[in-house]
């Protein structure tokens, strides 16, 4: 057992933490309706990774990624969050998806022509799985796509698609066979977003933003060139990358939840507290609460150094990553009710905002609700853990 | 960096929890609780022979040459096993006895509980008065290691002005006691009471893991087997979602005694931090894991004659030793109030 990481790994820390501290963009990142800004600042910062050699540090060399170690790219993503990095959002899908994704299932042509967009920065991809009526229950997707001639054609709805409205590509699941099992008869192709066919409707969450949306085929063709894996075999494709997909990202948010838990903490000795407290940090409850919140950051980071650790010894991801996946979207939540009691009133006053204003803490706060709901419910985690960990009877 | 019970741990842990689980099954626990003297003095000679005692000791000092994450592992054995005796209180009795008596607690033959007086409220001096109460495993101690608040010391069971007395413990297998100190001289002990006092804390911190781990295996287990409605209870999600949120206390658990215990051992990070932060998130785990895992058994589990209560109550007296989870809430919360 030991927490100091090896000479290599800190002149490789040292090395990121130079790079970033010389790179990250000055500029706040735009935020809130004008996606397009969003689109080109996030592309614009991904190009800046690249002409560096940090685009796709997970990413194998042989196409074009920096190759890190387990360890190296826990202490990139370390380093990236303390240093206030750009979180990444809308190129997310690109990156830690569809990429790996392509990697582990595309052709040779599939992967020539997409690879290298994806890490320069030139595109955007937006994921279009889920489904109105297959959100928990995935493989029963109806979005169907039929063969004509060297084309599939597409009829049906997908929802819940982030950055639809501002993506080249889409990694689509589509039924293929629908007289096959369930999990058979599915094809995961990818999707141009500009073919004719294609509507895309923003949804609203509840917290204001249009950052999804609902996406509708009517006849939409796709070369079937396109078809990654083969046809019918898209759900062992979707489920090769599936672990991959909060995979090696996730490192970073001990980091930002020790920066958010710092925040919090700033901001309860700033503003009034209940009881007529001077300041919110002099109330005994919100005190514990918060201590017990910088505790729970301090566990997330030591339950993913373990689950690092073990990964970097048997080369897959383990069964503890599930649980963390469940403990971090509920602490995230936990963090959030505490930060609007420490606002107290302030907090229902507006939504959205600069930040550190009340509003931005309420805004966050709503947003989080997506935590324990998106990537699979909490109630499919739970699952998850009892069925694959626990080994429990289904 | 790596936080991995390594090959070499593995035989550590192995072994421990063989020799737990062949001489000390809760069956047996039950028995040796139930008659003097409380603990097996069998068990005990062995584990001292197979050297535990000074785990974390250099070979130099008569030790094996270990640190605090196997000194760790060791307590979170004993926690599964819900091993009776005064084994932390040995354990850091190994670190800090006088010279003279070092060998003979390494070998098992004086054992030692601890008195944790971060006040100091026993005295700052030579001379300790005052009352010490909850001592766990007081009445089978040869000695008792007073950790005050600057300086650590040594009080023989037989030291003139000590008196011992029996108190009550809701805990079948860990009995408290009492102490009266009346102006009792006492040997300075040439230890830093507050990183023994992290030691401490962060082997009560294992053995709450243990619990936590423990009765995850028992709730599983018994999930698969028990069936109503024609299916293992287990299959329903009410009983597999708390087994899920079991599991992750656990993990919670495990995760933070081992990054505390190598913290400690390093010097890495801020050591208090990471010990208060060990042990209130692993009592909370002990807690409520063995609530849950009393529930989980249904009936049966609310009976005297299974063993989840006993674990519950483990987890009670493990939150009191060594402060706790407000105290250490408290403790972390200070720098930001000031």
């Amino acid at each position: 057992m030991e927490l100091r990481f090896s000479a290599a790994e800190e002149a490789f820390r040292a090395e990121a933490r130079a790079w970033l501290a010389a790179n990250v963009p000055g500029a706040a990142r735009p935020r809130g309706e004008d996606l397009r800004a969003r689109r080109a600042f996030d592309l614009a910062w991904q190009r800046r990774l690249f002409d560096a050699g940090w685009a796709g540090v997970s990413w194998p060399r042989e196409y074009g990624g920096r190759g890190a170690t387990l360890m190296e790219q826990l202490i990139w993503y370390e380093e990236y969050a303390r240093a206030g990095a750009p979180e990444i959002t809308t190129t997310f899908v690109g990156l830690n998806h569809a990429g790996p994704t392509l990697i582990a299932c595309g052709s040779a042509a599939q992967k020539a022509y997409h690879l290298p967009r994806i890490l320069r920065g030139e595109v955007v991809w937006c994921q279009g799985f889920s489904e109105p009526n297959a959100g928990s229950d995935l493989a029963s997707l109806q979005t169907k796509a039929v063969v004509e001639g060297d084309h599939l054609v597409v009829t049906g709805q997908k929802i819940w698609t982030s950055f639809a409205q501002i993506a080249e590509f889409q990694e689509l699941l589509v039924r293929t066979d629908p007289a096959a099992p369930r999990h058979r008869g599915i094809t995961w192709v990818i999707c141009p977003m500009d073919a004719p066919g294609i509507t895309i409707r923003p949804i609203t969450t509840l917290a204001g933003g249009q950052d999804f949306c609902e996406v509708f085929y009517d006849g939409v063709r796709i070369p079937l060139a396109n078809v990654v894996g083969a046809l019918n075999d898209g759900w062992r494709v979707a489920m090769a990358t599936l672990s991959f997909e909060r995979g090696t990202a996730f490192l970073s948010e001990q980091v930002r939840l020790a920066r958010r838990v710092g925040a919090l903490v700033e901001l309860a000795r700033r503003v009034p507290g209940p009881r007529g407290r001077a300041r919110a940090v002099d109330d005994d409850e919100l005190a514990r609460r918060l201590a017990r919140a910088s505790a729970e950051v301090e566990a997330m980071r030591a339950m993913t150094y373990r689950s690092v650790s073990l990964a970097a010894q048997t080369g897959v991801p383990g069964a503890e990553a599930s649980i963390i996946r469940l403990f971090f979207s509920e602490l995230v939540q936990r963090i959030d009710v505490l930060a609007m009691d420490v606002l107290g009133a302030a907090g229902t006053r507006q939504l959205g905002g600069a930040e550190g204003t009340p509003g931005r803490w309420t805004e966050r706060y709503l947003a989080g609700l997506s935590q324990t709901i998106g990537g699979g419910t909490k109630d499919i985690q739970r699952n998850i853990i009892g069925d694959r960990v626990l080994g429990l009877p289904r | 960096m790596d936080l991995t019970v390594g090959g070499e741990q593995a035989q550590i842990r192995d072994a421990i929890r063989g020799v737990l689980a062949d001489r000390l099954p809760l069956a047996r626990v039950r028995a040796v609780v139930a008659a003097p003297p409380g603990f097996d003095p069998d068990v005990w000679r062995e584990a001292a022979a197979l050297g535990w005692f000074g785990l974390g000791l250099p070979e130099a000092e008569g030790g094996a040459g270990y640190g605090t994450p196997e000194e760790m592992l060791l307590a979170l054995e004993l926690g599964r096993a819900l091993a009776p005796g005064p084994w932390r209180g040995t354990i850091l009795a190994a670190h800090a006895a006088p010279r003279a008596v070092r060998a003979a607690v390494l070998a098992g033959a004086v054992r030692v509980a601890v008195v944790d007086d971060p006040a100091g409220a026993l005295g700052a001096g030579a001379r300790l008065r005052g009352t010490a109460v909850d001592v766990a495993d007081a009445g089978v101690a040869e000695a008792f290691l007073v950790l005050g608040a600057r300086r650590a010391a040594w009080v023989p069971r037989d030291a003139r002005g000590l008196g011992v007395a029996a108190a009550p413990s809701i805990d079948p297998t860990r009995p408290l006691g009492r102490l009266a100190l009346d102006d009792v001289g006492a040997e300075p002990v040439d230890a830093d009471p507050a990183a023994l006092r992290r030691l401490g804390t962060v082997l009560a911190a294992a053995e709450a893991a243990g619990v936590a781990e423990r009765t995850l295996e028992m709730s599983v287990a018994y999930a698969k087997v028990r069936r109503q409605f024609g299916r293992p209870i287990g299959a329903f999600q009410a009983v597999k979602h708390r087994c899920a949120d079991m599991a992750v206390r656990a993990e919670v658990a495990r995760s933070v005694v081992t990054f505390a215990a190598v913290a400690l051992r390093d010097g890495e990070g801020d050591p208090a931090r990471h010990a208060a932060v060990a042990k209130a998130l692993a009592t909370d785990a002990a807690l409520a894991n063995a609530a849950d895992n009393v529930q989980n058994h249904g009936g049966i589990g609310y009976t005297w004659e299974a063993d989840a209560h006993l674990y519950l109550k483990r987890a009670w007296l493990l939150e009191h030793e060594f402060g706790r989870r407000a105290d250490h809430w408290d403790a972390l919360a200070a720098p930001w109030r000031a």
